[in-house]
């Protein structure tokens, strides 16, 4: 009895949200007012963030070749020269990604001793739980990969003269070499629990003039999870909203409107564009001394299901177009400034 | 050499070289001539038919003998005599010319100064030389350093001129004395000639009217032991925080192998200390030592060499010199024909410099572009600037990845005009549409550029290599590679435990770079032009990284690397090492300092002692850089006292677009002119510069005797060289040389005693032989 009271309580529930939706696709300016406001202070740490106990073979994630000195000497515990992955947090480490992506992974590793074009899209691979690919054998930083930056590439590239590589490229944020890539893209970050070097190595990329592109975060808990640990990576730095005059919104197109992208699910159903309780996207970012941003954050959104998806005909497509503009913008402003 | 000559040959060789020689014997030539021959046939005939015992070998050295002693008596019986044409005693003027500077005062070689020397044998008392002079001609004299003036004799010299213009000194005796019978000037001195105008010029007016330069080299031709700083090579203006490497030249003698320190100071300020090991005695070391200047406006230098023991002069040990601090933003376009992180690298790299302002211009898609820093909306509103009116506002251009068909026809010919006639420096950046890969060869551009572009690779890719950098020997001295930070900031200290270590020399600032990349294959710079990085490909090839060269008004530099970010974000690299901000600033300070302004003023020299006047020489251009002459061209002279003297500057008409004006000068101290150039109701422009007024030190600057310099000068005019060894011959000299009222004299050569010691050599030859084959 129980569990058909309790699927009918969620039939009623959907009817009830499919009507308030009238029929349309929802946005964010559609919220209530008195549920847009959002309250991101910190909860009280630890956030239990239930995590799936999998030890991730090493074969499958290129390691990195030796830290350098100073950075190993930086990184307290764990030798510098083996990934902090293996050992300090394999245990409670991310799932694995399904082999035919980690042969892609270690390919793009391997390919930056030859930088032959100026623009790689790169995905942070950081240490942490679960994420959007959570039951699909994935860890949560390779959420949406390599299809979604595949894809974002292609039209990067036939939008802007940017000279890109065509295919995805994931490296460990404690890979000495994620320095030569200037331009980083990381989500689920709800989910990231960053190992020392890999704070180490993340605050020199950025303290370096590297530049972080955060998405597909979603509600307080994730927030507040991301905020922990950025905070353990520029500690000091405060994150701050981007208001919609900033260069950032008109650096190729003008975006005069934050919109909340639906995951892929939630966007060819029509169901309400909000997870958990994120239902005000948000534009937010880390400024470094001189007032540039180091880091832009997209909370509330899922941008790289958009474009995963974009050529879906059941997916909306403003919000693929606008999650490529948002994306095109960012990777100009991060290229620029 | 001289005494033995006039020994054997009874006069001097000056003589002969001014004579013509005649012959005086009363019987016709062809007589004389005649008997000899017979004589000498009939000498040839006795030996010729008389066998005897002697060989034909010994008959032929004998007649030979024989024939040579009459032919000398045939000589000396056409009574050869050299006509020579002297002067009339006291029908003739000479001018004494008396070194009144400062460089009197050092030692002479027979007296205890220079100026002694003047006074012993110029002075009210007379001297052997002055009576001798005086005998045969009317003496004017005059005293000369900057200015030139008559004076009755040496006593009245002060030896207290800061400059010795001896142009002018010639000048001015030859007018005053133009309307009497001269027959040359004598000049007494150093010939430390430093009066800024060119002595060639005032040579040609005595050449022309032959009045000969008799001048007398006093001092020794160096200065022992002493040092001196030679020479600094200071722009006359920079921009504020400009770091400078400045090459200072320090000349020595007797300081060999030892080290001293040249400082440099502002005001009481010292603001760098280089120590440098002198060379070999008389060899030139150079030095760079690096400056920072931080105070704006007129600064005035003073790079010194502490005094040395037993030292000969020490007033050479100093030189001072004005440069003009600006305080303003270079504004320097970049365009970029596509999104890099060169744009983002570049940006951050100066942005701490507030004396650069970058404007960017980045095709971010075809048709579409974005512009940072610019000052207004309307800025580069329409892409490239179109006219040169546009692109000529800005003082250094960086060209980017953007192919050449890109551009216009008139836009490619704008760039090439940036450099060569606007006269801004122009940058062009590797890329994979840069150089011969974005179509540059055959465009005007490729004729800009300091490098040779080779064949394009077909896939720019594929010509994809790293590139080890390393910095050339003139790259190690030059502004631009100075990567190392002068002073080591507190924030560089913090990090130091966090970081990898700064490199202590520039060497391993460089040799610890990480590799560059590159698709562009650049192996040779163009003759002319410098390389100051080159970098080896993987395949080991030498690859040019950093070349420049002057391209008309302007500079163009090649810098055919495609991420020279990589030095700032590598992991090698600390998070907070400044090499590649340093070379990013540097890079672009150079790269825009020097681009004159449409208006511009200099002065001719930037020391000029009170009573003298300046030169004011003003360039005047539109927007468009072309020459204006029809311009108001006005200066405002503001003195030390804070007086202002407007003066108008006149177009010169030989060179389009310059104007000039002549500034008296009074007041001691430093002077500020600003020039205003107006067409019409449109002001065109203004120009500052700045000069200083007051007595210098430069009589003491290679005050060693410029033997080469005057006997130049004597060459020139006819004249004759003289020391104060042999000055003793000067009267005699000048009386057979010199110009004015003449007379012929003749001299006889019959009774030269080289004429009897060769008859009687001769004969006496012909017994000797004799005696030695057994012959008598």
């Amino acid at each position: 009895m129980r569990p058909l009271f309790s699927s009918g309580l969620a039939l009623v529930a959907g009817i009830l949200l499919v009507s308030v939706a009238e029929g349309e696709v929802r946005r964010s300016t559609e919220r209530p007012p008195e549920v847009r406001r959002v309250d991101r202070t910190l909860p009280a740490w630890p956030v239990k963030t239930p995590v799936r106990s999998m030890r991730i073979p090493s074969r499958w994630i290129a390691g990195p070749p030796e830290l350098p000195g100073w950075l190993a000497e930086e990184t307290s515990g764990g030798s510098p020269s083996r990934p902090a992955v293996d050992d300090a947090v394999a245990p409670r480490g991310p799932l694995a990604p399904p082999p035919s992506r980690v042969s892609r992974l270690a390919t793009a590793a391997q390919q930056t001793l030859g930088l032959t074009h100026e623009f790689y899209f790169t995905r942070a691979a950081y240490t942490g739980g679960r994420g959007g690919y959570f039951g699909r054998g994935a860890p949560a930083w390779a959420t949406d990969y390599p299809k979604a930056d595949i894809q974002f590439l292609i039209v990067l590239k036939r939008l802007t003269n940017l000279d890109a590589w065509d295919d995805e490229n994931a490296i460990r944020l404690d890979d000495p070499r994620i320095r030569q890539f200037p331009f980083l893209y990381a989500l689920e970050v709800g989910y990231m629990t960053l190992s020392p070097p890999e704070i180490a190595g993340l605050r020199a990329y950025l303290d370096a003039g590297g530049f972080l592109m955060v998405d597909d975060f979603w509600g307080t808990r994730e927030w507040a999870a991301f905020e922990y640990q950025i905070s353990r990576v520029l500690p000091g730095r405060p994150i701050q909203d981007i208001p919609l005059d900033h260069p950032l919104f008109d650096m190729v197109y003008d975006i005069d409107e934050v919109l909340q992208v639906p995951a892929l699910g939630r966007g060819i159903y029509g169901r309400p564009t909000y997870e958990r309780d994120g239902y005000v996207p948000t534009v937010s970012g880390i400024f470094d001394d001189d007032g540039r941003l180091m880091a832009v954050l997209n909370w509330n959104t899922d941008l790289g299901d958009a474009w995963e998806h974009a050529e879906n005909p059941m997916y909306p497509v403003e919000f693929s177009t606008y999650a490529f503009q948002v994306g095109v913008n960012t990777v100009v402003y991060g290229m620029s400034h | 050499m001289e005494s033995i000559f006039t020994a054997l040959f009874k006069y001097r060789p000056l003589l002969f070289r001014e004579g013509e020689l005649v012959f005086g014997t009363p019987w016709p030539i062809a007589a004389v001539l005649g008997v000899t021959a017979l004589v000498a046939i009939s000498a040839v005939a006795t030996y010729g038919s008389r066998q005897g015992k002697a060989t034909a070998g010994q008959r032929t050295t004998l007649a030979t003998l024989r024939l040579a002693a009459l032919g000398v008596l045939a000589f000396v019986l056409l009574q050869p005599t050299l006509v020579l044409t002297s002067t009339v005693p006291q029908q003739n003027f000479i001018g004494v010319l008396l070194d009144d500077s400062r460089s009197m005062r050092l030692p002479g070689e027979s007296t205890e100064t220079r100026g002694d020397f003047l006074l012993e044998t110029f002075g009210p008392e007379g001297s052997p030389l002055l009576s001798e002079l005086q005998d045969r001609f009317s003496v004017r004299t005059f005293r000369f350093s900057g200015e030139t003036s008559r004076v009755a004799d040496a006593s009245e010299l002060l030896y207290d001129g800061t400059r010795t213009d001896l142009a002018g000194a010639l000048d001015r005796a030859r007018q005053e004395l133009s309307s009497v019978p001269l027959s040359g000037l004598v000049v007494l001195t150093d010939g430390a000639d430093n009066g800024g105008r060119a002595l060639a010029e005032s040579l040609v007016p005595l050449q022309a009217a032959s009045i000969p330069v008799y001048p007398v080299g006093l001092g020794d031709e160096a200065l022992t032991p002493d040092v001196q700083i030679g020479r600094v090579e200071l722009p006359r203006s920079v921009l504020r925080g400009a770091s400078l490497v400045v090459d200072v030249v320090v000349n020595h003698r007797g300081y060999q192998g030892e080290t001293v320190e040249v400082v440099v100071e502002d005001g009481n300020r010292r603001i760098a200390q280089e120590p440098i090991e002198l060379g070999p005695n008389g060899e030139p070391t150079i030095t760079p030592v690096r400056v920072t200047l931080e105070e704006p406006g007129p600064r005035r230098l003073r790079f010194s060499i502490p005094r040395l023991e037993g030292e000969a002069v020490v007033q050479n040990n100093r030189r001072d010199l004005l440069v003009e601090v600006r305080e303003r933003r270079e504004k320097i376009l970049y365009f970029e024909g596509e999104p890099r992180h060169e744009v983002k690298f570049i940006r951050r790299a100066i942005e701490a410099d507030e004396n650069l302002q970058v404007v960017v211009l980045q095709r971010t898609a075809p048709g579409k572009f974005l512009r940072l820093n610019v000052d207004d909306g309307d800025e580069l509103a329409s892409g490239f600037p179109r006219t040169r009116e546009e692109l000529f506002q800005y003082r250094a251009l960086v060209i980017g990845s953007v192919e050449a068909a890109f551009f216009t026809a008139d836009q490619l010919s704008m760039i090439a005009d940036f450099a060569s006639r606007r006269g801004g420096g122009v940058l062009f950046l590797g890329g994979r549409t840069a150089f011969a890969e974005g179509g540059y060869r055959g465009t005007v551009i490729e004729d800009a550029l300091p490098v040779l572009l080779e064949e394009p690779a077909r896939d720019p890719r594929s010509a994809f290599t790293q590139l080890a950098v390393e910095p050339t020997n003139a790259g190690l001295s030059h502004p631009i590679s100075q990567i190392l930070p002068s002073e080591p900031s507190a924030e560089a200290d913090a990090a130091d435990a966090t970081g990898p270590e700064m490199p202590e020399t520039l060497d391993d600032a460089w040799a610890s770079l990480p590799p560059l990349s590159t698709m562009n294959r650049i192996v040779s710079a163009k003759p002319g032009a410098t390389t100051l990085l080159t970098g080896s490909s993987d395949e080991g090839e030498d690859r040019i990284v950093l070349a420049h060269h002057r391209y008309g008004r302007g500079r163009v530099i090649a810098f055919p690397v495609q991420d020279s970010w990589i030095w700032q974000m590598h992991s090698e690299i600390a998070v907070d090492d400044p090499r590649h901000e340093l070379l990013w600033q540097q890079l672009l300070r150079w790269l825009a300092d020097g681009a004159p302004d449409p208006v511009h003023v200099e002065p001719d020299r930037e020391q000029v002692e009170p009573g003298e006047s300046i030169r004011l020489r003003a360039t005047v251009l539109d927007s468009a850089y072309l020459e204006v002459n029809a311009a108001e061209v006005v200066a405002e002279v503001t003195d030390p006292t804070g007086s202002v003297r407007t003066e108008p500057l006149s177009w010169t008409v030989d060179d389009d677009g310059i104007y000039e004006a002549v500034i008296p000068v009074s007041a001691n101290g430093r002077h500020a002119v600003e020039v205003v150039a107006r067409q019409g109701e449109l002001e065109l422009g203004r120009g500052v510069a700045f000069f200083q007024a007051g007595p210098s030190d430069e009589e003491f600057f290679d005050a060693g005797r410029r033997t080469a310099l005057l006997e130049r000068l004597a060459e020139d005019t006819g004249g004759r060289f003289y020391t104060v060894d042999d000055v003793d011959q000067l009267p005699e000299d000048l009386r057979f040389t010199g110009g004015g009222v003449t007379l012929t004299e003749e001299r006889d050569l019959w009774d030269m005693p080289v004429f009897f010691l060769l008859i009687v050599g001769l004969i006496g030859a012909e017994w000797g032989v004799r005696r030695l084959w057994g012959m008598v």
